[in-house]
């Protein structure tokens, strides 16, 4: 029989207590698996929204990164909108109704507007063209997929395209109408769209978002921007062949711009986008913010710190577990002095009683442990789909966040072997004789 | 002729009472047990019979003097030594059996043999239960078994490591009169069977009166007839 049969057979001695004292301390390790992997999925969360196809996000002024977390994540209310002449000064000629070049055009590659403020049954809709899903990138930097349909044409006002955990939630498919409400759930409804696009899963928050043609956007009550007194539409939009007639422009705003910034001749594109950028926050129509900036800002200021925090308390979890470790072998002490002056009798040399006492509180340590591992990913993967619905990234009880869980077993053997180690000297130190001794 | 066992030379053991005073509980000249001998060693209560167990067995170290155990002194060398001649020479039977509570019968005999020098084995454990007609309780933790079986797996783990001799420290005290002769039996058959010698520390003289040889402690030890043994350690 090997010394960790015998570290065995003694934690099966006394089952309830190393059950209870495995399972507290399984409990504290599946919060720390817990906290570890939902921490990784924000992280993933929000980084997957930095590459996006898109460096800079104009709006309204105000928080930047209000801006980038209602634009990005579809987070937080819309600040303000900024005016479609704003937004015509990205444009290129040949995108623009005057056939002139936009002030910043020259620093831009593509600009794609959204428009904000409609829900679908709790998720966001956002008007757009059809460059968003045309010209702009998915979280790995690859064109966006449809799993069914096609993305809408500019000239479909109607048209509309679901994220794929919209598509599963609600069940909708291509063909489907759907008809959003106006600033909130229980909002006016809007006319209905239809779906024409179907989205694969991108594991961003776009796979949590409704896309509207914007121009049907444009037709729903109240969003028109009302004209001011004397002031006119402006130039008249040609009419549609479906016989819908465009909003006027003068009556027209967007909530923000996706901007790809270009790179100006003899100038590297870093230092174009920040031109633009400074150039962007001097003036008075609005201001950009760049997501990847931001987000790191976030997660440096507010994110890590509270996941480090969190962190902190579970591992406070974790140790007072195997101080219950600690506990449990000293509150079984008694009977230990006894059973180890037996083997002690029987030619057990001190350092194996010793190594004995320390292997039964690493086995309840690494059982414990284990058990928490697993039930800490079973926690993940039930609250996944709450995730996966929220935060537009996937989870599962296979989500891992590897370097730290490679972690939690040494460090659960190092705290087992020093709760332990109280306990195993005091088998160590076990006066046989006096435990062994007879009326002789 | 071989050499005993068990050789005692000019072994003396004191302790400090709770007074302060040195009271001496072993003094002996000359004592041995010889290969295969099966001998009775008879003393009073408090007579230094639990010290003199502990002084051969090695659990305790003697003030002055040798201890030979199959021509090894243990008295002059270390702890962890001393263990190891105590798993690989000695076996012992307690008075209160002392066996592991949350292991097997089988088990019991199994953890003795993992302290010795050769590896643990199942097929031998089986043999020495079986020997003392426990072939059937292998399984059977202490608690499902009776006293007297109990004792017997405490015989049973006493060979374990094929000693060269078995100290039993009142083997029949906590067994009813009835039962007493057949334990005596068993260790004495046993040990023959796996030639070891046997020696039996015992206050009760029909105990002893199976013996071959019976020995009283005050005989050769001074220190339990000069001493009041009511001021004794154990």
């Amino acid at each position: 029989m090997t010394l960790i049969g015998i570290a065995w057979r003694n934690i099966r001695q006394r089952l309830l207590t190393s059950i209870l004292t495995a399972l507290s301390l399984a409990l504290g390790v599946a919060l720390v698996v817990a906290t570890l992997v939902t921490g990784g999925i924000v992280n993933k969360a929000f980084e997957s929204g930095s590459g996006l196809g898109y460096n800079m996000i104009v709006g309204a002024k105000g928080s930047p990164l209000q801006l980038v977390l209602n634009s990005v994540y579809f987070i937080s209310r819309p600040i303000e909108n900024v005016s479609w002449a704003f937004y015509q000064e990205f444009l290129p000629a040949a995108s623009r109704p005057d056939g002139v070049d936009g002030k910043y055009a020259a620093s831009t590659a593509t600009a794609v507007p959204i428009c904000m403020g409609d829900y679908f049954r709790g998720h966001r809709v956002v008007g757009t063209n059809a460059a968003f899903f045309g010209r702009l990138r998915r979280g790995d930097g690859q064109p966006f997929v449809f799993a069914a349909g096609t993305n809408f044409s500019d000239d479909d006002f109607f048209g509309g395209i679901l994220g794929a955990g919209v598509a599963a939630n609600l069940g909708l498919k291509v063909g489907d109408a759907f008809a959003p409400t106006h600033g909130a759930d229980d909002g006016a409804v809007h006319d209905p769209f239809k779906v024409v696009g179907i989205l694969a899963r991108t594991d961003t928050p776009i796979d949590r978002g409704v896309f509207v043609n914007m121009e049907g956007f444009y037709l729903q009550d109240g969003h028109a921007k009302p004209l001011s007194e004397g002031e006119t539409a402006g130039p008249s939009v040609a009419a549609h062949p479906s016989g819908h007639i465009p909003l006027p422009y003068a009556q027209r705003e967007v909530t923000a711009i996706l901007l790809e910034t270009a790179s100006l001749p003899g100038l590297p594109a870093e230092l174009t986008a920040m031109g633009l950028r400074t150039a962007i926050n001097e003036g008075r129509d609005g201001q950009a913010a760049l997501p990847v900036a931001e987000i790191r800002q976030l997660l440096d200021l507010f994110v890590r710190p509270l996941e480090l925090l969190l962190l902190l308390v579970t591992a406070l979890v974790v140790l007072v577990s195997t101080i219950g470790i600690l506990v449990s072998m000293v509150g079984s002490s008694l009977e230990r002095s006894r059973d180890v002056a037996v083997m002690r009798a029987l030619g057990a040399r001190r350092s194996q009683v010793l190594t004995t006492v320390l292997i039964e509180a690493v086995l309840l340590a690494v059982g414990g442990g284990l058990a928490g591992w697993l039930l800490g990913h079973l926690l993940v993967g039930a609250i996944g789909p709450l995730i996966t619905t929220n935060a537009g990234v996937s989870a599962s009880v296979f989500s891992a966040s590897p370097a730290a869980e490679a972690l939690l077993v040494p460090f659960l053997i190092i705290l087992a072997i020093a709760a332990a180690l109280l306990p195993a000297i005091a088998a160590y130190r076990t006066d046989v004789a006096k435990w062994l001794q007879g009326p002789g | 002729m071989p050499a005993p066992v068990i050789e005692l030379r000019n072994v003396r053991k004191s302790f400090i009472s709770p007074g302060g005073e040195t009271v001496a509980v072993l003094d002996i000249d000359s004592f041995s047990v010889e290969p295969g001998e099966q001998c009775a060693l008879e003393g009073q209560s408090g007579s230094g019979k639990s010290t003199l167990l502990n002084v051969v067995s090695g659990i305790m170290r003697p003030d002055s003097g040798s201890v030979f155990i199959d021509g090894r002194d243990i008295a002059r060398v270390d702890e962890a030594s001393r263990d190891r001649v105590r798993a690989d020479c000695l076996g012992l039977v307690f008075q209160q059996f002392n066996l592991l509570p949350g292991f097997t019968a089988i088990e019991n005999v199994l953890v003795a043999m993992s302290f010795g020098s050769s590896r643990p084995d199942r097929g031998r454990a089986a043999s020495l239960l079986a020997a003392v007609g426990l072939g059937h309780r292998l399984d059977h933790k202490p608690a499902e078994l009776s006293v007297g079986q109990q004792q017997r797996v405490a015989v049973a783990r006493s060979l374990a490591n094929r000693p060269r001799v078995v100290l039993a420290d009142e083997p029949t005290a906590s067994i009813d009169t009835a039962h007493q002769q057949q334990v005596i039996e068993l260790l004495r058959e046993t040990c023959r069977a796996e030639g070891a010698a046997l020696l039996v520390v015992t206050h009760d003289r029909s105990v002893a009166e199976q013996f071959p040889r019976r020995i009283r402690l005050e005989d050769f030890n001074r220190a339990a007839r000069s001493h009041d043994t009511q001021a004794r350690p154990a």
